[in-house]
């Protein structure tokens, strides 16, 4: 049975609630989870299930589609794009680097047990590659 | 001719005191299990000592102001006494409040904090009124269908017919056969028929989808059943205003047992209701999963009173009642006070007209 597709925020956290949002799809998007041409839900449902403004769910949205994931046209909501992925550059994969290094601290820090981080990464790593080869997941 | 016409009209008075005051001793009961007067609580407080306390002392509180209220009701049927017919109403309607109020206060001590996480499902829905346009046009056709039946009769209508009845069973006043005296009721319902559905169209698009409280699967959203709730109110109307339509060809007793009818039904239709925010038996409290069980999805700081709901983050223009079925707006947006004004200026233009006409 395909897992559903849900998306989680907590009004609570400090994280500013559109970046939530953001994370959240992205992850999906990422995971393959929706093919090119799916549509999303419309701005108003996102938000009145979430109860939270509109404008909120708009600039997920919009932050998305500049990353390039979703296509935004009036009168057809969100759709997602079959995303080119951009060549990185030296400062990107940098970034990287470092935010890894550091939520992997953090998470340490926080007493998650290294084995489970390892494990999880490696997970995450057959996910990306299998990915990369086209393989649903 | 009604035989004993006091008896009837005590029949639909007490049918009506009943219905009031079995509804408002059931009303904390209907709420959902994380909420208890218009509080966040812990789904398992209900159970306690001062839970069952704060309980009894509402129902106390507000079967007396019921009892007060009907029995000022009846008084002011005697036309010396007519100022007690105000009171009784103002006593009905804002008396059990009171009693909510009081309530509330008692409860605030015991408030949980809400959950502050959301879910969504991320699939896009495609949102129909309750039986698609077939049911939805069913009251307009009963109308429309009455309306063809009184043309094709109309040389059977008499010049001059009785339209109420007082106390004593006599006839007190009347209308004349003219297509606005005889449309009168249809045309009134008409426009209180679409008054509903637009309330059951801004609710399917504008409110949130809770599901009903339970370990069952869950499919059941509070909103389809409101809907349908809704829609059948449609039907009971439109059917009894085509038989005040009718007042001159059939007379007022098949109107009087249809309303007589009718007490049962809405009672039935309430229970239904309610039952769609109470858990299933060996149901918990859990809204869609962990994270989510306390509350209603709304946080307590946004109830002004407990009753009125104010948050500009929100984007839905309904939530659900915390006291109360169904639903109330968003009063943090204009579209919703906007909607409000609408569906206040049915009843006052329909108001209005009734009092053109006499």
């Amino acid at each position: 049975m395909t897992e559903p597709r849900i998306i989680r925020i907590d009004l609570a956290s400090p994280q500013p609630v559109y970046e939530q949002i953001v994370n959240g799809l992205r992850a999906m998007l990422v995971a393959g989870r929706f093919s090119r041409g799916e549509q999303l839900p419309t701005v108003r449902q996102l938000a009145i299930d979430l109860g939270v403004h509109h404008n909120t769910v708009a600039e997920s949205y919009r932050v998305l589609a500049e990353e390039g994931w979703l296509d935004l046209r009036r009168g057809r909501g969100a759709v997602v794009l079959d995303r080119r992925e951009p060549k990185p550059n030296e400062e990107t994969k940098q970034w990287f680097v470092r935010r890894l290094e550091e939520l992997v601290a953090k998470a340490i820090t926080d007493g998650v047990p290294r084995p489970a981080i390892a494990d999880r990464m490696t997970a995450l790593a057959k996910r990306i590659v299998s990915g990369e080869r086209g393989e649903k997941t | 001719m009604i035989p004993h016409p006091q008896l009837f009209f005590g029949a639909i008075l007490l049918g009506a005191a009943a219905l009031v005051a079995w509804a408002f001793w059931m009303l904390p009961q209907w709420s959902r299990p994380g909420i208890y007067f218009s509080v966040t609580v812990l789904p398992e407080f209900r159970k306690t000592e001062e839970a069952r306390r704060l309980l009894k002392k509402y129902r106390l509180h507000a079967m007396v102001y019921v009892a007060i209220g009907f029995g000022a009701i009846l008084a002011g049927a005697f036309p010396a006494f007519w100022f007690l017919l105000i009171i009784g109403i103002v006593l009905l309607a804002f008396g059990p409040l009171f009693a909510f109020l009081a309530a509330r206060k008692g409860m605030l001590p015991h408030a949980a904090p809400g959950a502050t996480v959301r879910e969504a499902a991320l699939e896009p829905r495609v949102e129909h009124l309750s039986g698609r346009w077939i049911a939805q046009i069913g009251p307009f056709a009963i109308l429309a269908g009455t309306g063809a039946y009184l043309y094709f009769r109309w040389d059977a209508i008499p010049a001059r017919f009785p339209v109420h009845w007082g106390i004593n069973g006599q006839p007190d006043e009347w209308s004349v056969r003219t297509p606005l005296g005889v449309c009168t009721p249809l045309l009134l319902a008409a426009i209180i028929v679409f008054g509903i559905s637009v309330i059951s169209y801004v609710l399917r698009h504008y409110a949130r989808a809770l599901p009903a409280p339970g370990s069952r699967p869950i499919t059941q959203d509070f909103r389809t059943k409101v809907a349908i709730f809704l829609l059948i109110i449609e039907f009971l109307l439109t059917t009894v205003s085509s038989l005040v339509a009718l007042l001159p060809l059939l007379g007022n007793l098949p109107l009087l047992i249809v309303t007589i009818a009718t007490f049962p039904m809405i009672l039935v239709l309430i229970a239904w209701l309610a039952k769609g925010r109470v858990p299933y038996e060996g149901g918990h409290a859990s809204l869609t999963g962990p994270g989510l069980s306390i509350g209603d999805g709304t946080l307590d700081k946004y109830w002004k009173l407990g009753i009125f709901y104010f948050n500009p983050d929100d984007a839905a223009l309904f939530v659900e009642r915390r006291f109360g079925l169904g639903y109330t707006v968003n009063f943090a947006h204009g579209a919703a006070w906007l909607l409000l004004g609408l569906l206040l200026a049915v009843p006052i233009a329909v108001a209005l007209l009734l009092v053109h006409e006499h």
